[in-house]
């Protein structure tokens, strides 16, 4: 029993020198984001680690943090975060009321969608439709899912791959202007479209 | 006691994801890199997609880099093995779970829509540590 005692313990101490760490960053526009230690060796933790760039050692029972300070990141640390694939990008197509007529500003604005899903391999294109709340709600989900449609076959007949994207239609829940019932807004007449 | 908690999480794997849909897809990958899905082994290629449960392997110079659909970034670096455990993600409330084992090497982290949808919604287990995702960039380090 004390010999099955002794190979756990060696076990979490193995363990424990394997060092796993965490770097702790401020996020890309500057704010500042934070881990919670929950568990530790199996034991329950409530240690939260919220200093921006810094070093903590895990699987100790108070976590240790650092500052980077002065060194910085490794090498290793730098590639891997410089390997992270770029932010995704939102655009926001606008139609003429009660159609699924581009208004003729976004149809220039198409140009700037084509060009950012052509330079990201591998990329993903979610289009979510919108209408204003003029009309029936079950209208505006119909509206919205073909103004969805219309984008994507758009792209579509541009070339680009329809099984890299995906239509929905969300009515009139999600206003980009809050407004009363039966309220024409351009601003909510709209697509947007999410590229990964 | 190890059995059952197997055979819970298995179960509940199953009743939480009853239909495989598409979680992640590979935007870039040098050298030995991988995917693994149950037995099988497939090349990490640009634009491939993943499922929850697919395991991320690198060699000693071997990296992927990948976009989840709650936007979610990673960055798998060199002699690498990283689990993508539980994914679960409703588009329209834009909440999900999400757990992820580094089980050895490097991860890079930015998180998206499904760490900011609950406190904790997000998790990261090392070898000795769970982690509750609280935003949004960090790297984990596992050394073997």
């Amino acid at each position: 029993m004390i010999r099955l005692g002794l190979v756990i313990c060696a076990a979490l101490l193995i363990a424990a020198c394997a060092h796993s760490s965490l770097v702790l960053l401020p996020d890309e526009n500057g704010g500042q984001g934070a881990v919670a230690v929950l568990e530790s060796n199996g034991k329950p933790g409530q240690a939260v680690l919220a200093q921006p760039n810094s070093r903590t050692k895990l699987g100790q029972q108070e976590p240790v943090t650092r500052p980077l300070g002065s060194k910085g990141l490794t090498g290793k640390e730098t590639a891997l975060l410089s390997g992270l694939p770029p932010p995704a990008r939102s655009f926001s197509l606008y139609f003429e009321p009660g159609s699924t007529q581009l208004t003729p500003d976004s149809r220039r604005n198409l140009d700037a969608l084509r060009a950012e899903i052509a330079r990201r391999p591998g990329a993903e294109v979610d289009v979510t439709g919108h209408t204003d709340t003029v009309g029936s709600e079950e209208d505006n989900d119909s509206l919205s899912l073909k103004r969805a449609k219309e984008v994507l076959g758009i792209l579509a007949s541009e070339g680009i791959n329809s099984s890299l994207m995906t239509a929905v239609g969300r009515g009139e829940r999600e206003l980009r202007e809050p407004t009363a019932d039966n309220v024409d807004s351009a601003f909510n007449r709209r697509v947007e479209v999410i590229v990964r | 006691m190890l059995r059952k908690s197997v055979f819970l999480v298995v179960l509940g794997t199953l009743i939480m994801s009853p239909a495989s849909a598409q979680i992640a897809r590979i935007k870039h990958s040098t050298g030995n890199a991988a995917i693994e899905r149950g037995s099988s082994r497939l090349p990490a290629a640009v634009g491939r997609q993943l499922f929850a449960g697919d395991r991320l392997v690198t060699g000693k110079d071997g990296r992927i880099s990948l976009t989840f659909i709650d936007n979610t970034r990673f960055s798998v670096g060199p002699n690498s093995r990283v689990a993508v455990s539980q994914f679960e993600y409703d588009r329209t409330r834009q909440r999900g779970e999400f757990v992820t084992e580094v089980n050895r090497g490097s991860l890079a982290v930015v998180s998206g829509k499904i760490a900011k949808s609950g406190k904790d919604a997000m998790k990261v287990r090392t070898p000795n540590s769970l982690l509750g995702v609280r935003g949004t960039r960090f790297i984990v380090e596992v050394p073997q």
